[in-house]
């Protein structure tokens, strides 16, 4: 489903990520572990399209299409989501309405029929009452000056709504509290389909109980140094990282 | 205190201001009209009241508008309190013609009037005009100025406003520029706890020149003022904001707070801001902010992974900008109106 193949990108003319290589088929969910500053969420960014965030090698291919050529909308359009390490505050857009216009402005991308502002309404009241979010909450401008959880919450809810084919999601569990972290699980797994792929970055353990990863790709800078099965975090959780920094160094 | 303050002479071109006055520094009225334009005809032009009390102000005819006091009389009376001034449809085709003349709005004790002014069309001309505003004992205007006036317009519209003790003026500018377009309002606080807000929001793009000045002169004591300016200025258009507040010898007690926000969403825009505070008098709160900067990046790159295309998200967050400018605006009804023409304004003004 994603294929990503020697894929080498720098920022501000620094080479972030060296030739990574990843697949992700469909029905999959594969977790990505590694130390700060690894690329983990430069590898997001450049899947999502982020202006700055230049290519210089390798091909990513979305389903049989190649996903680099696109734009950042038509990407999401094509059903990629990426879910921000560092959700941004949307000052003067209440959290409705933002997602309204994301929602309907894919469909559009797609040739689909708008969302009537009903049937919005009561999807949207249906999502944010599984996530334990209160509707009022809705009405404030998105982001702006919500605890870290709530607006991992956000991520979650919006991804719930647009029903994303891909989701990339950048430590989305750091920030919640331990019960909010099994409803954004139970949320997340809801997700998962045949027919949908989840890259899931974090640095715990912990998440992966919830959400099970089919796969673990550790990344240390800016390539995956090695794979496993799910024993792999645990094997990280007990002995860190130090013996693939010191083999990719 | 009473305002001397007259129209500026549009017919006497050696009477116009130029950039050697301390006060005309960033808006260069001789350049925009080197010659006095003609004297419009307004003769044919009838004081109509329709919906929202509407009312032409222009029936005095050679370029002179007429006294305003029998329509604010006739709207305080009426049931909704309301006052529609219709400026829209006064000018030349081709030929700038020109209008002036001063109104005086005089509110009595506990009077309350809802003025919307109406600065649009599409007709050719230079204007320059005074309101003024009395406000007697616990008087309440609320005043709601739409300047989205043609491209080619030259116009200076200044208005003094004097209040007296409890009264309450709130003003909400919402301005597209012009190829001259200077707001200018003088404020008197004559009476102790009068409430003043003047507000205001900008979308200036091509080479649009907006220009909001305000004076505020404190005078008695427990007077506040209130004011939040945004704006968005794309192209090579110019924004300028002039923001005095003079706060006297014995105005204790005074609340004064300026703030003044801009997006410039290229190079070649300008924005000139001017906030001033002087404070003379004791146990006083005043403060005033003036920011400029630019459109967020990150948050457009976030509203686009979501699925909008760049022009959708820059629609939206350029709006998002202005809208509490609006927001603020009490009456549901002109608040709609207002929301409605910035959503309006802001999606023609995204393509780069
Ligand atoms: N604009 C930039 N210029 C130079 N270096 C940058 C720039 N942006 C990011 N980097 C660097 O790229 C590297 C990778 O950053 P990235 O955010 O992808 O790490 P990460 O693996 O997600 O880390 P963390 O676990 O802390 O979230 C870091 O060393 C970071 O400092
Ligand atoms: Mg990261």
């Amino acid at each position: 489903m994603l294929n990503i193949q020697n894929l080498t990108v720098s920022v501000d003319d620094k080479t972030i990520l060296k030739g990574l290589n990843l697949n992700v088929p469909a029905g999959e969910v594969h977790a990505i572990m590694g130390p700060n500053g690894a690329g983990k969420s430069t590898l997001g960014y450049t899947l999502a399209g982020r202006p700055n965030y230049e290519v210089t090698q390798g091909v990513v291919d979305f389903n049989g299409e190649d996903l680099l050529d696109k734009e950042v909308h038509e990407r999401a359009a094509a059903g990629l989501y990426l879910s921000f390490q560092y959700p941004l505050e949307i000052p003067g857009v209440p959290a409705m309405t933002f997602i309204r216009t994301a929602l309907n402005a894919q469909r559009k991308v797609r040739g689909e029929e708008e969302m009537s502002a009903p049937e919005f309404l009561k999807t949207i009241r249906e999502v944010a009452k599984t996530l334990k979010i209160d509707m009022d909450m809705l009405k404030r401008p998105l982001n702006v000056g919500f605890s870290g959880g709530e607006k991992k919450r956000m991520e979650v809810l919006q991804m719930a709504l647009l029903q994303p084919k891909f989701l990339i999601l950048d430590e989305t569990d750091s920030g919640l509290d331990i019960d909010a972290l099994k409803v954004v699980s139970d949320g997340v797994n809801a997700l998962r389909a045949p027919d949908r792929g989840m890259l899931v970055i974090t640095h715990y353990q912990r998440l992966l109980d919830h959400i099970k990863p089919d796969r673990i790709h550790i990344l240390v800078d800016g390539r995956i140094v090695h794979s496993g099965g799910p024993e792999l975090a645990l094997e990280l959780e007990a002995h860190g990282y130090d013996r693939y920094v010191n083999e990719a160094a | 205190m009473a305002f001397d303050l007259t129209p500026l002479d549009l017919f006497d071109p050696s009477s116009y201001p130029t950039r050697r006055h301390e006060e005309w520094k960033y808006s260069d009225l001789s350049r925009a009209l080197r010659d006095a334009p003609a004297r419009a005809d307004l003769t044919h032009m009838q004081a109509e009241a329709g919906d929202f009390g509407g009312f032409y102000w222009h029936c005095a005819g050679d370029g002179q508008l007429a006294d305003l006091q029998a329509a604010v009389s006739r709207a305080v009376q009426s049931s909704d309190g309301r006052l529609y001034l219709d400026m829209s449809d006064i000018g030349g085709e081709g030929t700038i013609a020109g209008y002036q003349g001063e109104g005086r709005i005089t509110l009595a004790a506990g009077e309350h009037l809802i003025l919307l002014e109406d600065y649009s069309g599409a007709l050719d001309y230079a204007a320059s005009t005074v309101l003024h505003f009395d406000l007697a004992e616990g008087a309440t205007l609320i005043r709601v100025v739409i300047l989205d006036e043609p491209e080619s317009a030259v116009s200076v519209r200044r208005s003094t406003v004097t209040t007296a003790p409890g009264s309450v003026f709130k003003q909400y500018v919402f301005a597209t520029g012009a190829k001259f377009q200077r707001f200018e309002t003088h404020v008197e606080h004559a009476g102790h706890g009068a409430q003043v807000e003047m507000h205001g929001a900008y979308l200036l793009k091509d080479t649009a020149h907006f220009d909001y000045t305000t004076r505020v002169n404190h005078a008695e004591v427990d007077g506040a003022t209130q004011q939040l300016i945004k704006g968005l200025v794309k192209d090579r258009a110019t924004a300028v904001f002039q923001g005095r507040i003079y706060v006297e010898k014995g105005a204790d007690g005074t609340d004064a707070r300026m703030r003044h926000q801009a997006l410039m969403l290229n190079d070649g825009a300008h924005v000139r801001a001017k906030p001033e505070l002087e404070i003379y008098a004791d146990d006083v709160q005043c403060a005033h902010g003036n920011t400029i900067g630019a459109l967020d990046e990150s948050a457009l790159f976030f509203c686009q992974s979501r699925g909008m295309p760049e022009e959708v998200a820059r629609a939206l967050l350029m709006q998002a900008f202005v809208v509490p400018v609006a927001e603020q605006i009490e009456d549901e009804a002109l608040r709609e109106m207002v929301l409605n023409w910035i959503a309006d304004k802001t999606e023609g003004f995204y393509a780069l």
